[in-house]
């Protein structure tokens, strides 16, 4: 029987995915600055046995629609917005078991940089913390880091596959396990010889080291990618040890990247995949349809539109239009290509904002809900959720009230965390560490690494 | 009775490793140097801090490898000399959350992240502390930091300061200028969030950086963080006289102290602040006791513990150049470098009336700034400084946490009767609690001119 891998999906800003329903009384999203946010949230969130909080983010504004960033800032659709790493450490502080996602992006950023604050974290939170790997897509990000424009798309992924390559040496491969001596006797806090620099050049990035942080308990965090484009789905059969997706083709892009990821040298079973999922419950039927009706009326079309980053404004068309005659001949449109060019502007538009057309999206009593995660395992072959939330702090109160009390009872959830668990253990079954398998692993030793072949040559 | 005084100000000096400053000492017993990795380790200190009213912790950090010490690194490995560490700007959050008053002040170079998303790490910070968080503004000096971040070696010292103004500029044009005051609305009746009218795109175009912006976070309690520096050089007391709110100073005597309190003073009013807008921290460190000779005693026994060995590495590496194949009476001589100008000289005022030797070095490093008696005695010292123009203490530890259980227990008490340290805090954002002002920065400060710089001018009256 399958386990529902449970995240709560956040973003340190106040709009973040349901525009609009910040107005909802009672929704502590303008709370965000405040560090009793997180806390007060990771507490609940333990409490009721959440895997992890999962933390999106992005470096610029959504601009692209009607040509600026104004929707966006009206909407408070991710601006205004924090760095979602800094949170984690207060939520590790008042937690035990609550693991930690976080996103950053790999075009903008040294890696060396990087890697120490990630080493640090998962020094910080003893083994919970989670990496979601981007590479950023909006134009605005490009700008803010001196940028022309966006970095082509699979630029961007060899980027990223270098950026990884640097992290690797330094998380896996710079300290052994046994480094730290700490022999008070003959003054020895860690053994030079256990050390090295990793003296990376590359296309992008000229790394020397070493690592300054000592190895923690996961070494590299935990995994996760967030697109299938070709070069990403490459790209997560590679890294990735769980890929964040969704769209309407789920079954057709989880077997292409585990067919990815058998060809990189791994198991398919290696790559977990998680999907956002819209869940409303009540105890009543009737009450969890006025929940709906209640976030319906608040929801912001606009929003939506800005998020979508649509390089046109349907709202300023006539509705009969068709939107082949709108987009470009390929039926691009924005960021996403639309699945029907035949659809009129007016239907287009109706899908913006109506949140029961999210793709996993259940309203109901506790049972009906569960039945449908439940279908989302095993026929729709995901491993877990990120619940999207309506209202802070009520969606994540309302599914440990009433859902997971069922769910557990149905052996999706486990009835009590595993106690000093890592965030890898809880969710591959599999340890602390990357597996041998790994492509990360490949360093261990200081394997592969110039210092190390020199030293080999010099011996032999 | 001794007169009323002005409280100085009391920062913890720490570092997210194990051997920061004293050398050798982690190996003590009663040390808990080596738990850094821990966060239980660093919110159990700056509880103490606050309980001892405390007005900052403040984390010193470098990215890379001191320069090598008889030609190679080994010896910080094996002193755990400033590695392994950890970035301490990740600390923050947590220790925000368990203090509601102690300033939280960390230390991070230019080379190290691009302003756009560095500002962001800071007012995120500065939102959730309410307003406590400094930056103390380095540009490194160490060559295998900038070997780790893409470059080849360490650049010049003055174009580092150039980097520096460039990097602040951006960061004040974000801070201070991209979104106005009333930009945010959270109007939930008219479901208008932000006005986007008042919040604006930097545009900023430099020889590093260019960066079109708007600042994604809104206002935090003081937009700007309270902004330390820490250089000595020429160039580095210019870049403090015009942005530094509060300098880090380790003068080897009372005199230099006086002489350059004043100097970095009267720059100041040159570029148009005032002489007491800024504030000047010393490093010192104290070896409390009842009497002055069981002060002694534990200073004696402190120094059994000591790695001189390790303190010359330190001094060796941070000024790129490798003492450690001199024999440790050999003088020091003159020197160039391009690392920490400002510890070449001090080096020379060391000794009077004859040439320092790296003995000297490795003796002054250790022992120079510490202050050996009575509570009493230790308050009658700070005092002294404090007359000398310093305005605040950034207290070194021999130990953590038992250096700073000490000095609350033992010293504090003392310093809070005389009116050397303060008993209450005052409410509001470090900034606030330092200067008495308000949160913001003062008009005269550089910053302020990105004040309301990217609204949209009014259109111009045509002529008749």
């Amino acid at each position: 029987m399958k386990r529902l891998i449970l995240n709560l999906f956040e973003m340190n800003c106040v709009s973040h995915i349901t525009h609009g329903l910040w107005r909802l009384p009672g929704n502590n999203r303008e709370r965000h600055n405040d560090i009793e946010y997180w806390t007060e949230l990771a507490r609940l969130l333990e409490d009721g046995g959440f895997d992890a909080v999962f933390l999106a983010d992005v470096v610029g504004t959504y601009d692209v629609f009607r040509g600026s960033a104004d929707t966006s800032i009206r909407e408070g659709l991710q601006i205004p917005n924090n760095d979602p790493s800094l949170v984690v450490p207060a939520m590790a502080a008042v937690t035990r078991h609550l693991g930690f996602g976080i996103t950053f992006s790999t075009t903008y950023e040294p890696p060396f940089a990087w890697a120490r604050r990630l080493s640090t974290l998962d020094h910080l939170t003893k083994g919970r913390v989670g990496w979601n790997i981007v590479t950023s897509y909006l134009p605005n990000a490009a700008r803010n880091f001196g940028l022309g424009g966006e970095v082509e798309h699979d630029t961007r992924f060899e980027i990223a596959d270098e950026y990884l390559d640097v992290l690797y040496k330094l998380w896996e491969g710079s300290w052994d396990d046994d480094a730290i001596v700490a022999d008070r006797q003959n003054n020895v806090f860690a053994d030079p010889d256990r050390i090295r620099p990793i003296d990376h050049e590359g296309k992008y990035f000229k790394v020397e080291g070493p690592h300054l942080p000592s190895p923690s308990r996961q070494r590299t965090p935990v995994l996760f990618t967030a697109t299938a484009s070709g070069a990403g789905t490459t790209f997560a059969g590679k890294h990735a040890e769980v890929v964040f997706t969704g769209g309407p083709f789920l079954r057709q892009t989880i077997a292409n990247i585990r067919e990815a990821a058998v060809e990189a040298g791994r198991l398919a079973d290696d790559v977990k995949f998680i999907t956002t999922a819209g869940v409303i419950v009540g105890r009543t039927e009737a009450e969890a349809a006025a929940k709906l009706a209640r976030f319906q009326r608040l929801s912001s079309p606009d929003g939506y539109l800005a998020h979508a980053s649509l390089p046109f404004d349907p709202t300023t068309l006539a509705p009969d239009t068709r939107l082949k005659d709108v987009a470009g001949p390929d039926g691009g449109v924005g960021r996403r290509r639309v699945a029907n060019p035949e659809q009129t502007v007016g239907e287009f538009l109706a899908g913006f904002g109506d949140l029961s057309r999210h793709p996993l999206f259940a309203v109901g009593t506790p049972e009906v809900v569960a039945d449908a995660i439940e279908g989302w395992l095993d026929d729709d072959g995901i491993d877990g959720i990120n619940l999207l939330q309506y209202h802070s702090y009520d969606t994540a109160r309302d599914f440990i009230e009433l859902v997971v009390p069922v769910l557990r009872e149905r052996g999706r959830l486990r009835t009590s965390y595993d106690p000093d668990e890592s965030l890898r253990d809880r969710i591959s079954g599999a340890g602390d560490r990357l597996p041998d398998r790994h492509y990360g692993t490949r360093y261990r030793g200081g394997a592969h690494l110039p210092v190390t072949e020199r030293r080999a040559a010099l011996s032999a | 009775m001794p007169a009323r005084a002005r409280p100085l100000h009391y920062a913890a000096f720490v570092m997210n490793t194990t051997g920061h400053i004293i050398q050798g000492t982690w190996r003590r017993p009663t040390a808990h140097q080596t738990d850094f990795n821990d966060l239980e380790h660093w919110v159990g200190l700056v509880k103490t801090l606050e309980r001892a009213k405390f007005d900052a912790v403040f984390f010193a950090d470098v990215t890379g490898l001191y320069a090598p010490y008889r030609g190679d690194e080994r010896k910080y490995f094996e002193a755990g000399l400033q590695v392994p560490s950890n970035d301490p700007s990740v600390l923050a959050s947590a220790l925000a959350y368990v203090t509601e008053h102690l300033g939280i002040a960390f230390t991070a170079s230019i080379l190290q992240e691009h302003p756009f998303n560095f500002a962001r790490r800071i007012s995120t910070l500065d939102h959730a502390s309410k307003g406590r968080i400094a930056w103390n503004i380095v540009t490194n000096y160490l060559p295998n930091a900038s070997r780790n971040f893409g470059q080849d070696g360490l650049t010049k010292h003055d174009e580092r300061y150039a980097w520096a103004d460039e990097y602040t500029d951006v960061t004040y044009k974000l801070w201070e200028g991209s979104w106005e005051e009333d930009a945010l609305i959270q109007d939930r009746e008219t479901g208008i969030h932000a006005d986007y009218g008042k919040v604006h795109r930097i545009n900023h175009e430099g020889p590093r950086y260019k960066v079109e912006g708007p600042h994604l976070v809104s206002p935090s309690p003081q937009r700007t963080p309270l902004l330390f520096q820490a250089g000595a050089s020429e160039a580095g007391r210019t870049f403090a006289a015009r942005n530094a709110e509060a300098v880090f100073i380790q003068s080897p005597n009372l005199h230099t102290a006086a002489r350059d309190t004043a100097d970095i003073r009267a720059r100041a009013v040159r570029y148009g602040r005032q002489a007491d807008d800024i504030k000047f921290f010393q490093g010192l460190y104290v070896v409390p006791a009842s009497t002055e000779a069981e002060a002694r005693r534990k200073a004696a026994e402190l120094d059994e513990w000591i790695d001189y060995d390790a303190q010359l590495s330190h001094m060796s590496g941070a000024v790129g150049i490798d003492f450690g194949h001199e024999d440790l009476d050999t003088p020091v001589g003159e020197l160039t470098t391009e690392g920490v100008q400002s510890i070449v000289g001090w080096i020379k005022d060391l000794v009077p009336g004859r040439p320092a030797t790296l003995r000297d070095v490795a003796h002054y490093t250790a022992t120079n700034s510490r202050i050996v008696g009575t509570p009493e005695q230790i308050a009658e010292a700070l005092a002294r400084w404090q007359a000398a123009g310093v305005d605040g203490i950034n207290l070194v530890n021999a130990e953590i946490p038992g250096s700073y259980e000490e000095f609350a227990d033992q010293v504090a008490p003392v310093l809070q009767q005389r009116g050397l340290m303060q008993r209450e805090y005052t409410e509001g954002t470090l900034r606030h609690k330092l200067f008495g002002r308000g949160d913001r920065l003062p008009d005269r400060h550089p910053a302020a001119r990105y004040r309301g710089a990217f609204a949209p001018q009014p259109a111009q009256p045509q002529p008749a």
